[in-house]
């Protein structure tokens, strides 16, 4: 991890707290996918290369998860911003294997943290029952905004505990050469399997299936011919 | 409709609140004020009712909870018996959350990250992750005003409204696209990473990769691809440190 600016560090958490948000809260807008996060992230940080490549495989990671209905999934931004955080200034070979590791125990931490803040709006509910039965418009507007800040509270926190993390681990436990390229390896295919499972998984048996093969053999043609 | 606007703008928000006991409904209460606002002046009583349901257990997908908002708002002008906007919200919440995800999560968000994955392997850098957003937000503002007119144009009969409309076909369509996008972004993105690492390097990850989906498909989902990536790396830290 290169020596990151004290303003680098609060924009990297500001970006971590909007992509926690953008995840289930507010906007939705896809900012939380690693890929972007990851890109705005090494911008931030002063290593775009390092961002895209850190970000591809997370998002490899995240194109396995689907967001359906009560389920908890990990949440990659904040754990891609630390990544990043991690990465940025090393040769992205040595460095992509310890922050895609990092960043796999923190958004598997950021999904339970989520489940966390579902619960504690259920109480916060449940406390404003009686408001919500007379049909108080007021009583739903602060349970609104409470629930919005309690999720911004936790991306705020998540960021800070990855870039945290990011800190310590670049200081303390930098792996040895072929240790380091050897987890970036183990990254690559691990995320590989992930994407791959979960697109033969959605595919099924149908015509998704035809067009998932048809689509991977114009895409490795490419991959030779280039 | 007064009120619309405002009303789109807070279902960006619609899950702000969510939780297990109501899921969407308080945000949907959030997003249902501005177009319950006129409904105050002209019955206070049935208003109070209204905002009441409106907050109501609600779940679907987010991107499509405006059918659901602008019809029962419509209903609600309409004098509808309070029970039949209920069950109205109730029958919604399936075929809206089928239909949502589908198109959406396993549809629209896979087939351009696959294009962006593949773009920024092709030397597209930033442009692919642009591109990816400005894609992504324009199906999704253009759906979300889509569907609360809709919504709010249907009222009651929104059932038959979301079957004529064009939300069925393209949930049949995006499948396949979201298929040859991811499918042709993994052999790019693999060359991609494994080019400067020689033959050893591209097979070892490879082999990972073989093993990773072997063993997700022999455990099922008590082996998730996180928790396989976490556990290859362990083994190799192990092995790196007993000296192999």
């Amino acid at each position: 991890m290169s020596e990151l600016a004290p303003h680098t560090i609060v924009l990297l958490l500001l970006w971590g707290t909007v992509v926690a948000l953008d995840l289930v809260s507010v906007p939705q807008a896809m900012l939380s996918r690693p890929l972007v996060v990851g890109t705005v992230a090494g911008w931030l940080a002063g290593d775009v290369e390092s961002g895209l490549r850190v970000g591809a495989v997370l998002e490899l990671f995240a194109l396995d998860v689907l967001p359906i209905g009560a389920v908890r999934y990990p949440d990659y931004g904040p754990a891609t911003v630390a990544a990043v955080a991690l990465a940025a200034g090393a040769p992205w070979e040595l460095g992509l294997g310890l922050s895609v590791g990092m960043a796999l125990v923190l958004a598997v931490l950021g999904g339970w943290s989520l489940q966390a803040v579902r619960r504690w709006n259920a109480l916060s509910i449940q406390h404003r029952a009686a408001a919500l039965a007379a049909g108080e418009s007021r009583a739903i507007r602060r349970l609104q905004y409470a629930g919005l800040l309690r999720d911004a509270a936790r991306g705020a926190l998540l960021t800070g505990l990855g870039l945290i993390s990011a800190w310590a681990l670049g200081r303390w436990a930098v792996p040895d050469r072929e240790t380091a390229v050897g987890l970036t390896l183990v990254a690559i295919g691990a995320g590989l399997s992930a994407v791959a499972g979960g697109a033969v998984r959605s595919a099924g048996r149908g015509a998704r299936l035809r067009w998932l093969v048809a689509g991977a053999v114009a895409g490795t043609l490419l991959a030779v011919l280039r | 409709m007064t009120g619309g606007w405002r009303a789109l703008l807070r279902l960006l928000a619609v899950q702000g609140t969510w939780n297990y006991e109501r899921m969407l409904g308080v945000g949907m209460g959030y997003a249902a004020e501005p177009l319950l606002e006129d409904l105050k002046t002209v019955d206070p009583v049935r208003h109070g009712e209204a905002v009441v349901r409106s907050a109501e257990f609600f779940n679907c997908n987010p991107n499509l909870a405006g059918l659901a908002l602008g019809a029962t708002a419509r209903a609600e002008y309409e004098a509808v018996p309070g029970a039949q906007i209920v069950r109205l919200r109730t029958a919604l919440c399936s075929p809206l959350g089928a239909l949502g995800d589908e198109l959406f999560w396993a549809g629209l968000v896979p087939a351009l990250a696959g294009l962006a994955l593949a773009a920024v392997v092709l030397g597209a850098g930033w442009w692919a992750v642009l591109g990816l957003l400005v894609a992504y937000n324009l199906v999704r503002t253009g759906t979300a005003v889509w569907a609360l007119h809709t919504g709010f144009d249907a009222g009651m009969r929104v059932g038959t409204a979301i079957s004529a409309s064009w939300l069925p076909r393209a949930v049949a369509r995006i499948g396949p696209v979201a298929g040859a996008s991811v499918g042709f972004a993994i052999p790019l993105v693999a060359t991609w990473y494994l080019r400067g690492f020689g033959w050893v390097g591209a097979i070892g990850s490879l082999a990972v990769a073989a093993v990773g989906a072997s063993v997700s498909r022999w455990f099922g989902p008590s082996m998730t691809s996180v928790r396989f990536a976490l556990l290859a790396m362990g083994l190799l830290l192990f092995f790196r440190w007993v000296g192999l």
